[in-house]
């Protein structure tokens, strides 16, 4: 077989036609991997800049306040989910979904969901990242390096030639298109190696990733060796695999996605948004008594500092702020299991399509999928419970405003 | 001793059509087996099922005496095939492609015996070192010459081996051919080429439509009468 390998590797390389599109698959890897650590860079450059001036900025703030509630209402806390080291192969939703925001302890759901159409070019048209080249660029690449290699061969009238010189046809075909799909698979995985190499990616995931692309292009050779047997012109062939990609990379990802979100309905974060906001504008007009009853239900330890007795007061403030969260967490609940139970279906879905496959494998190894952007909006929350955790047992109780209790305001932990 | 070449009342059909009917032939060892007949006759598909790339309908393939059914890959090793029109790779030089095909074919051999089986087929030493997209259609065919004689296989199956050469390079092939069967080579070449079946063979065997339908031996060390030959070659065509 090794002798076979060789003398396949040989011959390729006099071959022009393979040359290009296996250079083209380097080129087009390595500029995959660049975007991908050049975005990545970015991204942790703006979380770095953020974090050294989350807290300058929360100290001027808070200097000069005299009350818990305004202490609360001007500091503003940095929260950001930081790209994985294995986000420069794949963006996925980091790019339809924040990944940062400057939370204070207003009405949560709002601040969550007021940037949420960021990107919205991308979420259209998917960033050109390695994972979108390993999953529908790559079996392209690999279709014309495979589609002809029998046909080609009878075009030019050698087949029976060399079929009859070989002896066994596997000893021709096997080694032939053996060496141009691992080449294919060196090439497109070499940039990832040393993309991963830098930004310190764990073995393990590299593993993975290696496998999710070898795969995927022994499932594409699978297909391009049923149909490159059937006896037809090259160009029949080549039409009929552009057909299948078409299929299982367009088509059935596109149509399965549009059933995935007819059969669960989500409602936009601009919803949410609205219900919230409205709450807490309507909260002005309300009799005080419509604000705290709700509250307290939720807090019934702050059941005996919840008369408001004046026209203002900080407390009634967070809680109808509060009460705009409980509002619109019917919505919210229904927003994120509605997401999860679409990425679920996604999943199985996936199965059909082996782009959509690796697409997905490799934003889970990415952690820049559905779920990681699920988990770090619940991070969010949970720091947003603490800071109201941290306040509402000072501000309702009105106990005196002591800046040096704010040295304990909880820290931001990003989702691990 | 079985024969290196048989067929047993072999048919073949192809899209429903009869190609062969009832072919049954024998070559020898280190004979010359022509196979003479008009467009259509049969004569390459004949070679193609020693080569087990068409399936007999009816009958059976023999190469040294084993069915090419029952292991076609052996069938195949014994044989260095020769086919019409030989298009080698266009982008190789007759060097490179010679080592790619012997290497295909398991074997490899240096430049001096490339050199050597170029000098049989009268190969200009000028044009070795060239594309074979730059060749004439004689030049890439004495390229496929020297493959199948550096193949050294014990049996040659010779498809119209004469397309495209020259008289001169036609009778340095002939000669070439004989000296092989002297080796001890056996060679089955089909052809509609008359003179040169009468040229070379040792036997000629008409093919039409499917049939064998008549047999001429060279006797007493003379060669085979072309008169005779192609008489009856326009009497079957013309029936």
């Amino acid at each position: 077989m090794l002798r076979n390998i060789v003398r396949e590797t040989s011959f390729l390389a006099k071959d022009r036609g393979a040359i290009f599109w296996l250079t083209l698959a380097f080129a087009l890897s390595v500029v995959a991997v660049s975007f991908g650590v050049t975005e990545v860079r970015e991204q942790r450059e703006t979380i770095a800049t953020l974090i050294k001036e989350d807290a300058a900025d929360r100290a001027n703030a808070l200097q000069g306040q005299e009350e818990w509630g305004s202490a609360a209402y001007y500091a503003f806390h940095l929260t950001y989910a930081p790209p994985s080291d294995f986000a420069f192969a794949a963006m996925g939703q980091r790019d339809s979904s924040p990944w940062k925001h400057r939370v204070r302890m207003l009405a949560l759901e709002g601040q969550i969901h007021e940037s949420d159409t960021r990107n919205a070019d991308f979420g259209l048209v998917g960033r050109f990242d390695f994972a979108f080249l390993a999953a529908s660029v790559a079996p392209l690449l690999l279709i014309l390096l495979l589609y002809d290699l029998r046909a080609s061969e009878r075009t030019a009238r050698r087949h029976d030639l060399l079929v009859a010189t070989v002896g066994s046809p596997t000893q021709l075909w096997l080694p032939r298109a053996l060496v141009r799909v691992g080449l294919l698979a060196l090439l497109l995985l070499t940039p990832l190696w040393i993309a991963a190499l830098i930004e310190s990616s764990s073995a393990g995931t590299l593993l993975q990733a290696t496998a999710i692309v070898i795969g995927s292009l022994l499932i594409w050779w699978l297909i391009v060796e049923l149909v490159s047997r059937i006896d037809a012109a090259p160009s029949i062939l080549l039409t009929t695999l552009i057909g299948i990609w078409l299929a299982l990379a367009i088509v059935v990802p596109a149509l399965s996605k549009a059933a995935i979100e007819a059969s669960n309905p989500v409602p936009d974060g601009g919803e949410i948004l609205l219900l919230q906001r409205e709450t807490v504008n309507d909260a002005w007009d309300l009799p005080k008594e419509d604000t705290m009853i709700p509250f307290v239900e939720e807090h019934p330890e702050l059941a005996d500092y919840a008369v408001i007795d004046g026209p203002w007061a900080w407390k009634w403030y967070y809680a109808f702020q509060h009460v705009g969260d409980q509002k619109a967490a019917p919505l919210v609940k229904q927003y994120r299991e509605g997401r999860l139970s679409r990425d679920r279906q996604a999943g199985l879905v996936s199965l059909l399509s082996p782009t959509s496959f690796v697409e997905r494998a490799f934003e889970k190894l990415a952690n820049t999928d559905a779920a990681s952007m699920v988990a770090y909006e619940d991070a969010v929350r949970e720091f947003h419970a603490q800071l109201r955790a941290f306040h509402y047992p000072l501000m309702f109780p009105e106990k005196p405003y002591d800046a040096n209790l704010l040295s304990s305001l909880p820290v931001y932990k990003p989702p691990s | 001793m079985n024969s290196p070449l048989e067929t047993r009342s072999l048919s073949l059909k192809r899209e429903g059509n009869a190609v062969l009917d009832k072919v049954s032939f024998t070559v020898a060892q280190g004979e010359i087996f022509a196979l003479l007949g008009g467009n259509g006759a049969g004569k390459s598909s004949t070679l193609l099922t020693f080569l087990g790339f068409l399936e007999p309908s009816g009958g059976e393939v023999l190469v040294n005496g084993q069915s090419v059914a029952s292991d076609v890959t052996a069938a195949r090793n014994a044989i260095a095939y020769l086919p019409e029109a030989t298009s080698l790779y266009g982008h190789m030089t007759a060097y490179e492609n010679l080592d790619y095909f012997l290497d295909l074919a398991g074997r490899s051999a240096g430049v001096d015996e490339l050199n050597a089986a170029f000098d049989r087929v009268a190969l200009p030493i000028e044009a070795r070192s060239r594309r074979l997209q730059s060749y004439s259609k004689g030049m890439r065919q004495k390229t496929a010459i020297a493959l199948a004689l550096l193949r050294e296989t014990p049996i040659l199956l010779l498809d119209e081996p004469t397309s495209g050469l020259d008289p001169v390079a036609i009778d340095e092939f002939h000669d070439l051919v004989k000296a092989l069967a002297q080796g001890g080579q056996t060679i089955l070449m089909v052809t509609h080429d008359v003179y040169g079946a009468c040229q070379v063979a040792d036997r000629v065997g008409l093919l039409r439509r499917g049939k064998l339908v008549g047999s001429f031996s060279a006797e007493n060390g003379q060669r085979i009468d072309t008169e005779t030959v192609h008489a009856a070659f326009a009497e079957r065509e013309a029936a």
